[in-house]
């Protein structure tokens, strides 16, 4: 009974949906089915491990130091950025050239670094959730998110690219009303 | 001749970062509600984009992508500190509201994915001439925005009452964000479509009076 | 394509006149300012539907009258007090954001009357679900004194209604101004399903899913009051009907029709009975749009590999038969 209510707090958390973040990296993407996905599975990667890093960026930093945190949180994320390109370059060399793409497109973009300040944000605000566990959680369920959004989109891909919709509004302007709307209905059922 | 001026002018108006590209669009959407935080994001946006796509001009080019990626990424979150403290002087209130917003606006995409793509290609004062329009057209855009925003949501300008009878408190939230820019979106993109028509319609004239 | 264009205005002609009942009825408990908000909402519309067409560069069709019956969903969810101000706002949204944006009637994505209500409910959330009490008949510009909340809210915090079953049926009770009409509705959703109007398995998925959670975890003590009470209030009936079998969105088969009304039902009929959202499923409507889209896109793979198959047996009898044929020559 209570999935239900799990369901709208977790899209009502959605990055995209509530925050647009890596609304930019989502129409980037937008151009096919596969890349969203890839993307949004490379974003997942990022947001994961990522968090995990902030988590100790956060702890060890000292307060009269915060302005650093946005240089320390991009040398993680450029750092995992190289790492995932090695990983995959070594792991399966003839697939590099297809994944290398998804990987650049997730790297830094308002999805991954959004997903870490909003983080350290709410466990400033509530210190219980100054836990690696809690951000590596969080990081999770914010490339879940993710994800979500790249299903809710790919659902109405082929309309919103169609050649029914008004040229001028066709692709990037039909995606964001109709994200808007779904948008919408999530803050009417928060 | 004119091409060349109008491929520099294509920022504010032909090819608007946010109405054309649809980048930078998070802060417009979350934050572009009030004329307030409009002015404190234009300022960092501005200095930000600014100083990070020329300073990261620089870089070397024959380095890998993904190098170049990483140092220009560091170049603007380095740029970002004396802005952000800049900023609490200037904008105290409004850097609270903006939030996280701030910061990502050091990872934009136009720093970070089309600096590469479109001003490293051109020669440094056409470059930064180019920078400075995309940089107005952004501006301009989050200005508009959160000025229509801001009155039909709140009836408030600059946070002064305004004569507005049925205001649409919807428009202030991310969800009206989302539809306000996709519908300036396609009315920016008929208009610049009319204005090509007829673009070609006079230059078709001109050939034919020839 | 004649045939399919004749059918879309038989359909748009059979719903117009149910909805036009339901008006009729609105027009009895809360006199002449229903019907000219009613009025309202179908003139800008077509204003709205005829401005933005022009903008698309086509032209104003019979078919496009649909708009009307748009309209008619909305202004009927509204209270009859309504400003007529936020209808007009609302009936454009519906008109060009829910519709035309993404290609009008033969592109449809949301259904207009929900994700507009869904805006007006988001922006003017507080003078939406506060009604006048029927038979408190207003003028033109005439507001009443005092509002209440609907029954449905009641319901959803007490899990009872005080009222009688023939009050209930007659529509007899606080709430939206024309989706109340119990027995309206029935008869409408019967003539409609008959007409092969609606979607049958949307609407049947969402009575049964509506019908069936209500009796497993009743709202309030009684499993019978909670079945029967679920589904009258909360607008479970009227938008069964007008928006989550609504042709155009719900899938085409049946089969997967009644999954998607069973699953928004469900999913609406949860919200209510754990956060007394009132009026959820218009909401989840919206949100389930997705999953519509989703299921006709499973239809079109499901046809294009049927298709093949026959394609294939065709080619493969066809070449069973010379292959015969060569033999009995030879």
């Amino acid at each position: 009974m209570y999935l239900v209510n799990d369901i709208i707090a977790f899209l009502a958390a959605n990055l995209i949906l509530s925050q647009a973040l890596g609304t930019s990296t989502l129409f980037v993407a937008a151009d096919s089915r596969r890349k969203l996905v890839g993307t949004a599975c490379c974003i997942t990667i990022f947001t994961t491990i990522g968090s995990a890093a902030a988590y100790f960026i956060n702890k060890l930093l000292p307060s009269e130091y915060k302005n650093f945190t946005l240089l320390l949180y991009v040398l993680t994320i450029g750092l995992l950025y190289i790492g995932l390109l090695s990983a995959v370059y070594f792991i399966t060399p003839e697939r590099f050239e297809k994944i290398r793409k998804y990987i650049h497109l997730s790297a830094f973009n308002c999805a991954v670094i959004g997903t870490l300040f909003t983080m350290e944000q709410k466990s400033a605000n509530d210190p219980s959730l100054m836990k690696l566990g809690e951000y590596v959680k969080f990081g999770l369920e914010a490339g879940l998110g993710f994800i979500t959004a790249a299903l809710i989109l790919t659902a109405a891909f082929r309309k919103l690219n169609s050649s029914k919709v008004p040229s001028s509004f066709r692709g990037g302007p039909a995606i964001l009303i109709y994200l808007g709307i779904i948008s919408m209905a999530v803050y009417s059922l928060k | 001749m004119n091409e060349r001026r109008s491929r520099i002018f294509d920022g504010v108006l032909g090819d608007n970062a946010v109405l054309s590209g649809l980048m930078v669009i998070s802060p417009v959407i979350i934050c572009g509600n009030t004329v307030k935080n409009a002015e404190a994001l234009i300022y960092a946006f501005s200095a930000i984009t600014f100083l990070s796509v020329l300073i990261s001009s620089f870089v070397p080019k024959k380095l890998p992508y993904t190098i170049k990626v990483i140092i220009y990424a560091i170049i603007s979150s380095i740029v970002y500190m004396p802005v952000k403290t800049a900023a609490e002087k200037f904008y105290p209130d409004s850097i609270t509201r903006i939030g996280i917003y701030f910061p990502l606006l050091a990872v934009n995409s136009l720093i970070i994915l089309q600096s590469e793509a479109r001003f490293f290609k051109m020669k440094k004062p056409r470059m930064i001439a180019s920078l400075t329009f995309y940089i107005i057209g952004f501006d301009a855009v989050m200005l508009l925005t959160a000025f229509i925003r801001e009155l039909l949501a709140y009836g408030t300008i600059r946070s002064k009452m305004a004569d507005v009878n049925t205001l649409i408190s919807g428009l202030g939230e991310p969800f009206g964000g989302f539809i306000f820019l996709g519908l300036m979106c396609g009315a920016y993109r008929k208009i610049r479509s009319m204005a090509k028509k007829e673009d070609n319609t006079g230059s078709d004239l001109n050939v034919s009076g020839k | 394509m004649l045939k399919k264009a004749r059918k879309e205005r038989l359909i748009w002609l059979d719903i117009m006149m149910t909805l036009m009942a339901l008006a009729l009825m609105s027009y009895f408990y809360y006199g002449v300012r229903s019907a000219v908000l009613c009025g309202i909402c179908v003139a800008v519309s077509l204003v709205a539907e005829i401005v933005s067409l022009r903008l698309m560069g086509r032209h104003f069709k019979a078919d496009d009258l649909t708009c009307t019956s748009d309209a008619l969903i909305l202004a009927l969810m509204l209270p009859a007090c309504m400003d007529y101000s936020i209808a007009v706002i609302a009936s454009v949204f519906a008109v060009v954001v829910a519709k035309n944006v993404f290609g009008g009637r033969k592109n449809m994505i949301f259904s207009p009357a929900a994700a507009a209500y869904v805006f007006a409910l988001t922006s003017w959330g507080s003078k939406l679900l506060m009604f006048p009490e029927p038979h408190n008949k207003l003028g033109v510009f005439e507001k009443p004194d005092t509002l209440t909340h609907s029954a449905s809210y009641a319901f959803n915090i007490s899990g009872k209604l005080d009222y009688t079953d023939f009050e209930v049926l007659l529509g007899n009770f606080s709430g939206p101004a024309g989706s109340v009409s119990i027995l309206l509705l029935v008869i409408s959703a019967v003539i409609l399903i008959f007409r092969g109007d609606i979607s049958a398995g949307a609407f049947l998925g969402s009575m049964v899913g509506t019908g069936l959670f209500a009796f497993i975890a009743p709202v309030g003590n009684s499993r019978e009051d909670s079945l029967s009470y679920s589904l009258v209030t909360n607008m479970v009936l009227f938008a069964s009907v007008y928006i989550i079998a609504d042709k155009r969105i719900a899938p085409k088969r049946e089969y997967f029709a009644i999954f998607y009304g069973l699953f928004a039902a469900v999913f609406a009929y949860t919200l209510v009975l754990t956060t007394a959202k009132e009026n959820a499923i218009v909401m989840v409507s919206v949100l389930f749009t997705p999953i519509a889209l989703g299921f006709k896109n499973l239809e079109k793979k499901i046809s294009l590999a049927e298709e093949e198959e026959r394609i294939k047996e065709t080619e493969a009898a066809a070449s069973d038969e010379n292959t015969e044929e060569a033999t009995v020559n030879e």
